[in-house]
């Protein structure tokens, strides 16, 4: 998966979502208002959006972790249901 | 080997050991701690907490569903290793 989003065939709804996603990952300080209400448009309300902030955030910060050990692989914890 | 000094599975004693074994008895059939996890090692207690942390936001459904944050969370992951 990359930022190829354009072209992608997500669903409206979940491509917005990670539209949302990258502009948080790649220019956090570019944020603004508007990406929120993009995502409400989208049909998202807010608490989910809350919730998928901290999913990003969290995300950020394990990678930076792995980043930093010189993990290999991202080493990310994987869902001990599905994956 | 990581870059960082921690603890591996056959060297844990004592608090990171509880919490290797806490989380082991919680997730059968997994081969080995994470390397993801073993970062924490050398704070035994804050590696507690992420384990906490990540099953509540993450591994959990709540307002978003486990599918949509498993989009989001493989998005970020592959934006954090590309080289931009």
């Amino acid at each position: 998966m990359n930022g190829d989003l354009a072209e992608s065939s997500f669903p409206d709804n979940e491509r917005c979502l990670l539209e949302f996603t990258e502009t948080l990952t790649r220019a956090p300080h570019e944020m603004t208002a508007a990406h929120v209400e993009r995502l409400r448009a989208a049909g998202w309300n807010d608490d989910q959006i809350a919730e998928a902030v901290y999913i990003i955030a969290m995300f950020a910060f394990f990678n930076r972790v792995a980043n930093a050990f010189g993990l290999d692989d991202p080493g990310i914890p994987t869902d001990p249901e599905t994956g | 080997m990581a870059w960082i000094k921690w603890i591996d599975d056959d060297q844990a004693h004592g608090a990171i050991a509880e919490v290797y074994d806490s989380w082991r008895a919680k997730n059968p059939g997994r081969q080995g701690i994470p390397d993801i996890l073993k970062c924490f090692s050398p704070r035994p207690d804050f590696l507690a907490q992420v384990i906490d942390f990540s099953n509540t936001v993450h591994f959990s459904d709540g307002h978003l569903t486990r599918q949509h944050k498993e989009l989001i969370a493989t998005y970020v992951s592959a934006l954090n290793q590309c080289p931009y």
